[in-house]
């Protein structure tokens, strides 16, 4: 087992998405075995994510979250515990909106990107995981 | 992250940025071809090639644009773009209304 586990705890404001883009970036240096194309598609799954938090409690209070995420030979999972109220975001099975939409498409990108999407309200957080299977070798 | 325009001919302009384009950047990228649609300049190429990384609200910025500078009889055009770019806009089904140019003079060169 090689799991490698890592967590980032970001306050929205100041922090906004970059810190989660930095955070990755360790992540990824620390585990080489995860491909290129893995990596694209789980961090634009959790920036989609780490944003809905971050513009949903945008002009309230701001929100902390803290993220994890794990890295192993089954693939790629996040955590992410935030502490806006509850509700904000309605997690159903998007459709991707018009073309001409200019917004609506991040939940709908995320079911796209990732194997599950999972809500849970635990202890006043909100807590959101994400998880995608590592693909297997000739592959997709 | 800012934009730099550079005008090319009577009606168009290359609009450059490098990092990601995201709800930070988005709305700055908004007001810098709303200048430019102002101007006189409603033929809009955006050079993507340093753009990193672009996530949906980046991209609600970037068909903004699209809207804004149709609605003043131009147009957009999207250059060589990364290869997550272009994974967002096939994956948002948006890959036909802003269909990569390979070069910025493809893209601005081009007929409409």
């Amino acid at each position: 087992m090689t799991e490698e586990r890592k967590s980032l705890v970001f306050s929205s404001p100041p922090d906004d998405v970059d810190a989660v883009h930095e955070f990755l970036e360790t992540v990824w240096a620390q585990n080489p075995g995860v491909s290129e194309f893995e990596r694209m598609a789980f961090e634009t799954a959790l920036i989609e994510l780490a944003s809905n938090v971050i513009q949903h409690a945008a002009g309230v209070t701001g929100v902390t979250c803290v993220l994890s995420v794990t890295a192993d030979e089954n693939g790629l999972a996040a955590t992410l515990a935030d502490t806006a109220d509850e509700g904000g975001i309605v997690l159903l099975d998007r459709e991707m909106p018009d073309e001409l939409s200019e917004s609506g498409r991040g939940i709908a990108l995320i079911q796209a990107l990732v194997d599950e999407l999972n809500y849970e309200r635990v202890d006043e957080r909100n807590v959101w995981t994400i998880t995608r299977a590592r693909e297997e070798p000739g592959e997709g | 992250m800012e934009f730099t325009t550079e005008p090319v001919g009577d009606d168009t302009v290359i609009v450059r940025g490098d990092g990601r384009l995201n709800m930070v950047s988005g709305p700055v990228l908004r007001e810098t071809v709303t200048k430019c649609i102002a101007t006189g300049r409603p033929r809009v190429v955006v050079d993507m090639s340093r753009i990193q990384f672009m996530d949906s609200s980046g991209l609600g910025a970037l068909i903004s644009c699209l809207k804004s500078a149709r609605e003043a009889s131009g147009e957009l055009r999207i250059v060589a773009p990364s290869s997550q770019v272009s994974m967002v806009l096939k994956l948002s089904k948006v890959d036909s209304i802003l269909a990569p140019y390979d070069t910025v003079e493809a893209a601005s060169g081009a007929e409409q």
